[in-house]
C-alpha cells in the first residue's frame, strides 16, 4: 500500500518505487482528461487510500493511482472479483476518483482495474490511442451521463378466489390465456419504451441501450424492461431529465425512473464507431 | 478523504448502476447455493448445471413426436 | 483485462430449528421450475394440435392437481411465491411470477 503526494513527475515515482521493492504494484488508470491541471488533484484518493497522480503525455492526461499487485495481479483479481464486497469497496473507491477528475477537466472514465505495469506503459497508450481519446474527450465535452430504466409495474396476482377450473382442458385453456396476456403486454411496453428510447435519443448527444439489471444485484423483483443510457449536455440536462420523468406517467402498467448526472462511463468507448 | 466533488455529474448512483458500467452491462450473479448447519459448510449446490441438463431434456421432448408419457 | 462476471455465492445459514423450512425452500424451488417448465411444455404440445382430447384432458388435469399441490405446500412452509423465485443470470427468470 502506498500513500504519497500527488506529483506528476516519474522520476518522484521511480524513486520511490526503488526504495520500496516490495510488494510489486501496478499503476491502476482512474481516467483520462485534456486541460487538466495535476496540482486541482491534490488530496484526490484513489483505490485503498493511496494519492493520484498525473502522468502527461500527448495533451492528455492520465490519471493513475499506485495498486498492490498481492491484490490487482491477474491471478489476485480473479478471485477478488468473485467477493462483491470487495468488489462494491474497490468500485466506490474507483468512483469516487473518477467523479474528482471529472469536477475539474472534461474526462473519460476507465473501466474497472485497467492496470499497467509503468508510467511508460500508460504514456505509451496515451501516444498510441491518442486519437480515439481525444474523439472520446470531444464526444463527452460539456455532457453527462444520464440513465432511464423502466420497470413493469408489479401485476395483481391472478385472485385466489375464483373458482377452479371445471375440466383440465379448461384449465390449460386459462394457462394459455395468461400466458397470451402476458406476452401482449410485454410487446406493447417493448413498442412503447422503443418510441420513448427514440425520442430521449434525439435530445442526447449520443445514446446506449444496456442490458436488464440482475434482480440479485439491483433488488428489485419486478422485471427490468428498459435499460438505457444517455449522453446530455449540461445545457439539455434539466429539460431531458422532465421529459423522461413524465413521458409514460399515465401508463401505470411501466415506472420510469431517470438518474444522473454521471461521469460518461458509458460514452467512453474507444473502439471506432 | 477524497475532496467533496462539486461536479455536476456527482449524483449518486447504485452499486448494480456502477457495476454495469465499470464491469461491463449484463453483469451476471452466477448463483450457487451452499448449505450451512451449525456454522459448518456442508453441501454446494451448482443450480445452474442442474437447470441446463433439465432443459435441454425437455427441449429433445420437443422433437420426439406423440409419446406415451 | 477484462473482468468476468462475479460470481456471488447464496449461503444457506440453517439450524436445527429452521433447516426443515430452509431445504424446503430449496427443494420447492426446483419443483415449482420444474412444473412451470412441464406447463409450458404442455401448452406448446396442445398448440401443435397432435394431442387428443382425452390426452389434453389428462394433461390438462394433473397440471392443475399439481398446482394446487405446490399451493399447499408453499402454504404448508409459509413460503410466498416470491420466495420460490430463482433468477438463473443467462438462462434468464425461468420461474415466473404467475400473470
Amino acid at each position: 500500500m502506498s500513500s504519497g503526494r500527488a506529483s506528476s513527475s516519474s522520476r518522484t515515482a521511480a524513486r520511490k518505487e526503488k526504495a520500496d521493492p516490495m510488494p510489486a504494484s501496478g499503476h491502476y488508470l482512474v481516467a483520462v482528461s485534456r486541460s487538466l491541471d495535476p496540482h486541482a488533484l491534490t488530496g484526490v484518493q484513489g483505490i485503498r487510500d493511496s494519492a493520484v497522480r498525473v502522468v502527461e503525455c500527448e495533451g492528455l492526461q492520465a490519471v493513475v493511482c499506485d495498486v498492490d499487485l498481492d491484490e490487482f495481479g491477474e491471478e489476485p483479481l480473479r478471485r477478488n472479483l468473485e467477493n462483491l464486497s470487495w468488489v462494491e469497496e474497490m468500485a466506490r473507491a474507483h468512483h469516487a476518483a473518477v467523479c474528482a477528475v471529472d469536477a475539474v477537466a472534461t474526462t473519460v472514465p476507465m473501466r474497472f482495474a485497467t492496470i499497467y505495469e509503468s508510467e511508460d506503459r500508460v504514456a505509451e497508450q496515451l501516444r498510441v490511442l491518442r486519437d480515439p481519446l481525444t474523439e472520446a474527450l470531444d464526444r463527452v465535452d460539456g455532457a453527462a451521463e444520464w440513465s432511464v430504466k423502466a420497470y413493469a409495474a408489479p401485476v395483481a396476482a391472478e385472485a385466489e378466489d375464483r373458482p377452479r377450473a371445471e375440466t383440465g382442458a379448461a384449465y390449460l385453456a386459462r394457462r394459455r390465456e395468461a400466458v397470451e396476456a402476458r406476452r401482449r403486454r410485454e410487446s406493447d411496453d417493448e413498442q412503447v419504451l422503443s418510441d420513448l428510447h427514440h425520442e430521449l435519443a434525439t435530445r442526447a448527444v449520443a445514446s446506449r441501450r444496456l442490458m436488464p439489471q440482475d434482480p440479485r444485484l439491483s433488488g428489485r423483483q419486478e422485471p427490468m424492461r428498459m435499460n438505457a443510457a444517455y449522453l446530455v449536455t449540461h445545457d439539455a440536462a434539466q429539460s431531458f431529465s422532465d421529459y423522461a420523468t413524465k413521458a409514460l406517467a399515465d401508463r401505470t402498467e411501466l415506472r420510469v425512473e431517470v438518474d444522473g448526472p454521471w461521469p460518461p462511463y458509458s460514452f467512453a468507448s474507444l473502439e471506432p464507431s | 478523504m477524497t475532496l467533496e466533488s462539486t461536479t455536476r455529474a456527482s449524483a449518486q448512483i447504485s452499486l448494480v448502476d456502477l457495476l454495469d458500467r465499470l464491469l461491463g452491462t449484463g453483469v451476471v450473479l452466477v448463483g450457487d447455493v451452499v448449505i450451512s448447519l451449525a456454522g459448518i459448510d456442508l453441501v454446494r449446490v451448482q443450480l445452474e448445471a442442474l437447470i441446463t441438463s433439465v432443459r435441454s431434456e425437455l427441449d429433445q421432448g420437443e422433437d420426439a413426436g406423440t409419446d406415451e408419457a | 483485462m477484462r473482468p468476468e462476471p462475479s460470481r456471488l455465492t447464496q449461503r444457506l445459514e440453517s439450524d436445527p430449528d429452521s433447516i426443515q423450512r430452509d431445504l424446503m425452500k430449496l427443494v420447492l424451488t426446483l419443483v415449482e421450475l420444474i412444473r412451470q417448465l412441464m406447463e409450458a411444455q404442455a401448452l406448446r404440445r396442445v398448440e401443435q394440435g397432435d394431442l387428443s382430447p382425452g390426452q389434453v384432458e389428462d394433461l390438462g388435469s394433473a397440471l392443475m392437481r399439481l398446482e394446487e399441490a405446490m399451493s399447499e405446500l408453499r402454504e404448508r412452509f409459509d413460503l410466498s411465491p416470491e420466495d420460490l423465485n430463482l433468477d438463473l443470470g443467462p438462462l434468464g427468470t425461468l420461474v415466473r411470477r404467475e400473470p
